[in-house]
């Protein structure tokens, strides 16, 4: 317990790297919806109605035509220099074609290269291409007599309404930062396990620990773990009180189960933590696998892509990740709003860890007495 | 003349001896081992393996058709048949899928009302479809919500071309009255849309990236707590050794990890069947400034570790920063704009964009001169900024030792004179 005052660097390092962290991914999205993605219209009629829609497509939140050009190849070039995520062509004779019921084709190109982007620009382009139809439909009717109300039922008669639950506004900080957030926290509660177990081992001063307590070795771990425990789980609270009371971001269910499933979490962490060195019990080379397996917890947990595409045998390894199971505890409560009882699996999977922890623990205890590994 | 050939040739030696000691510190480090080798080689595969499908099918979800018409059950037979998702569970009621939905079972519900037959049966009438979808990946909303609009869009064109026959305009007329124009969308440089196809090359140069940076920043450390000379050459007192340190040491890198970049952004995506579409010897002059400029700001960096593990803690958080900062997950138009100039400042911005754009996308060097150019200006910055701030540290350290032994001649001139004056007393 000593160790952690005399080293003041690593707890104000940590906090500083949670805060920093916390500022970067909520000032990063604003709004946390993508807007304005850059396209490229090519032009081919260069006619009243192509520069109308030109005119209509620009109006949408969703898109910004970045160029308009009559050249393909130029459009493309744009594309492939990250300039635009899609192409929309305006074919030549479009108004001609149209006025005589010719159905001319539009095309269009999106990037993949860039997800979201691309997405983004897709999704308004089919909006777009299918307006152009229904407008022209409204015309057509119009000419003939109909009534505005009427075109409306006529032109759009099967509507698909959609309801994002718990996030309605399909806010992209949102599942990105509940996640990532206790993420970090639980990655710097591993590092730091690792670093005050495996820093007595590399000082020498792992026998004085453990006479502390008169060689009681779960004493002593335990001792030790307490005030890292308590400075992440108060950090972790105020993540929590940022995300989901300053920041409003929704939870359906108990606030309190949220953080008891965060408090497993970091203790899970922790204890892989100490798993680590006591498999490897050399600092450095227990540090770089901790980074390593951390690491790996964020694209794992299966918070950007889901778990249930990825192979049986990547999917089982997921299991091994404490993150996993805190994201799936998180949808439970603050998504859904489940009963607790389907969280349960995961809490007790999370306290399921100190199995680990009891496998190694012979083995760790015997090099904090002998230090009978190299130091570098 | 030939004096001053031999003088830079016993430079350039000790250059080579900064080098040669510097790999041989690589080899003997177990961390770092772990981190340059087993890091850069396994993380990859891993990746590989977590992506292998690419797409995400037959997302579950839970259907509630009240409706339980002719109509409704062929909108959900062709719903079932695309690829995204897959009908999983029928339920008499929406109680009932909501608890599916909440035990995880599916991963949205889609709700066709009583009317839904009649409201199409009827000429003016406008059917409801709902559509609900749990939030907890983006992917699986992209792919519920893209579905069901495309057999949405299908089927009402259909019931819209009854419609209209039914008031005696010809099938074709009606055609055109619903569709004027048709599209065709097309997916550019990755046929299969998958996930992976965008990530892993994204992943590759981050792997590269930041165990090279790790890496750096873990050998200066280490040097810090051996006391040993970070800034000069090794044994040397005096003098400024900057230039021939860092080109010792950051040569000593650049070795190891061209070719790992080679085997990465070259030979991995060929293995991988990502997209390749780029020139590879275009990807392989595009490494250079990649590879050096992260060398140089590693160097910068390193300067202010004091010892080994502190900067982990803060470096390691950094990685998924330097992810999101890039503009590659979230559109880089969508970053505040001082976010994006924190963004020019890093590496991985440039070098992940340009692998994309040459990789990925087909542009040729040229084309992203853009990209290849900044990263030879941060190489340049990086490399001025790291020799300043190793003069400086050496002309400091200098100046400390030289008043130490001035102290040290003072007190022996001192003594010595002590003890003529004692002689003369």
């Amino acid at each position: 317990m000593k160790f952690i005052l005399s080293r003041p660097l690593y707890l104000v390092s940590s906090v500083g790297a949670v805060m920093v962290s916390m500022f970067f991914f909520m000032t990063l999205m604003e709004g946390g919806v993508a807007e304005n993605m850059p396209v490229a219209v090519v032009d081919l009629d260069q006619s009243a109605i192509s520069r109308r829609l030109i005119h209509e497509m620009q109006a949408t939140p969703s898109v910004d035509i970045q160029v308009i050009t009559n050249s393909y190849p130029e459009a493309r070039e744009a594309m492939q220099q990250g300039k635009i995520y899609g192409i929309f062509i305006i074919p030549q004779g479009f108004y001609r074609d149209i006025a005589s019921f010719k159905r001319p084709r539009m095309d269009f190109y999106i990037t993949n290269a860039y997800t979201l982007g691309g997405n983004t620009a897709y999704k308004q382009m089919l909006t777009v291409s299918n307006l152009v139809s229904g407008a022209f439909q409204r015309e057509v009717l119009r000419k003939k007599g109909m009534a505005e109300d009427i075109i409306m039922k006529r032109i759009q008669p099967i509507v698909v309404e959609g309801h994002m639950l718990s996030n309605p506004w399909g806010n992209y900080t949102i599942y990105l930062v509940s996640t990532i957030m206790p993420g970090i926290i639980g990655l710097i509660a591993l590092m730091l396990t690792i670093f005050s177990v495996g820093s007595e081992l590399k000082n020498g001063t792992s026998i004085e620990w453990l006479n502390i307590t008169g060689d009681n070795y779960t004493v002593a771990m335990i001792g030790k773990l307490i005030p890292y425990t308590i400075i992440y789980q108060t950090l972790g609270i105020a993540c929590h009180i940022i995300l989901y009371n300053i920041a409003d971001f929704p939870v359906q269910g108990s606030h309190v189960r949220l953080l008891l499933g965060l408090l497993l979490f970091i203790m899970a962490m922790e204890i892989m933590g100490i798993v680590i060195i006591g498999c490897i019990p050399v600092l450095r080379d227990a540090l770089s696998v901790g980074a390593l397996y951390a690491m790996l917890g964020f694209s794992l947990s299966g918070f950007t892509y889901p778990n249930m595409a990825m192979l049986p045998f990547v999917r089982a390894l997921s299991y091994l990740e404490p993150l996993r199971h805190y994201y799936l505890i998180y949808v439970n409560e603050a998504l859904l709003g489940a009963p607790s009882i389907n969280s349960m699996p995961h809490s007790l999977a999370l306290s399921a860890f100190i199995v680990a922890a009891l496998l190694v623990a012979p083995r760790l205890h015997h090099a904090l007495i002998h230090q009978n590994y190299r130091l570098k | 003349m030939w004096r001053y050939l031999y003088l830079h040739w016993l430079q350039l030696k000790e250059s080579g001896s900064i080098f040669a000691n510097e790999l041989y510190r690589i080899f003997h480090d177990g961390g770092v081992m772990i981190i340059f080798f087993l890091a850069t080689l396994a993380y990859p595969f891993l990746y590989k393996a977590m992506y292998w499908n690419e797409q995400i099918s037959d997302i579950p979800l839970a259907v509630v058709d009240l409706s339980n018409s002719q109509e409704s059950r062929e909108f959900l037979h062709q719903l079932n048949a695309t690829p995204d998702v897959l009908l999983a569970y029928t339920c008499s009621s929406m109680d009932e899928a909501e608890k599916l939905l909440r035990d995880q079972k599916v991963h949205g519900i889609i709700y066709l009302p009583r009317d839904y037959a009649r409201q199409l049966a009827d000429p003016l009438g406008q059917a409801h479809i709902s559509l609900y979808c749990d939030m907890s990946s983006f992917l699986y909303m992209k792919g519920i919500y893209l579905s069901c609009n495309m057999v949405m869009l299908e089927s009402m064109r259909n019931v819209q071309i009854d419609r209209y026959e039914d008031m005696g305009y010809s099938a074709e007329f009606s055609w055109e009255l619903v569709q004027a124009s048709p599209y065709t969308s097309t997916t550019l440089f990755s046929p299969t849309g998958g996930y992976g196809s965008f990530l892993v090359p994204a992943v590759l140069v981050m792997v590269l990236h930041q165990t090279l940076f790790f890496g750096i920043c873990m050998l200066a450390g280490t040097m810090r707590e051996e006391k040993k000379e970070l800034y000069r050459l090794p044994g040397r007192k005096r003098g400024y050794s900057a230039f021939r340190t860092i080109f010792g040491r950051g040569a000593a890198y650049f070795i190891i990890y061209y070719a790992l970049a080679a085997i990465l952004l070259g030979f991995l995506p060929r293995l991988f069947d990502l997209p390749h579409v780029g020139d590879i010897v275009d990807i392989l002059v595009f490494n250079v400034p990649f590879i050096l400029s992260v060398i140089f700001m590693s160097m910068c960096v390193g300067f202010f570790i004091r010892n080994r593990e502190a900067g982990f803690v803060l470096l390691i958080s950094t990685s998924l920063i330097f992810l999101f900062i890039a503009g590659i997950s979230w559109p880089k138009e969508m970053i505040p704009t001082g976010w994006r100039i924190v963004s020019y400042f890093i590496p991985y911005t440039w070098a992940a964009n340009g692998f994309i754009h040459i990789n990925s996308m087909g542009a040729t060097l040229w084309q992203s001169r853009t990209e290849y150019m900044a990263l030879w200006i941060l190489t340049v910055s990086y490399f001025v900024l790291a020799v300043t701030m190793f003069l400086i540290a050496g002309y400091r350290q200098d100046h400390k030792e030289s008043h130490r032994d001035e102290v040290l001649e003072a007190d022996l001139l001192s003594e010595s004179f002590g003890t003529v004056y004692q002689t003369e007393g």
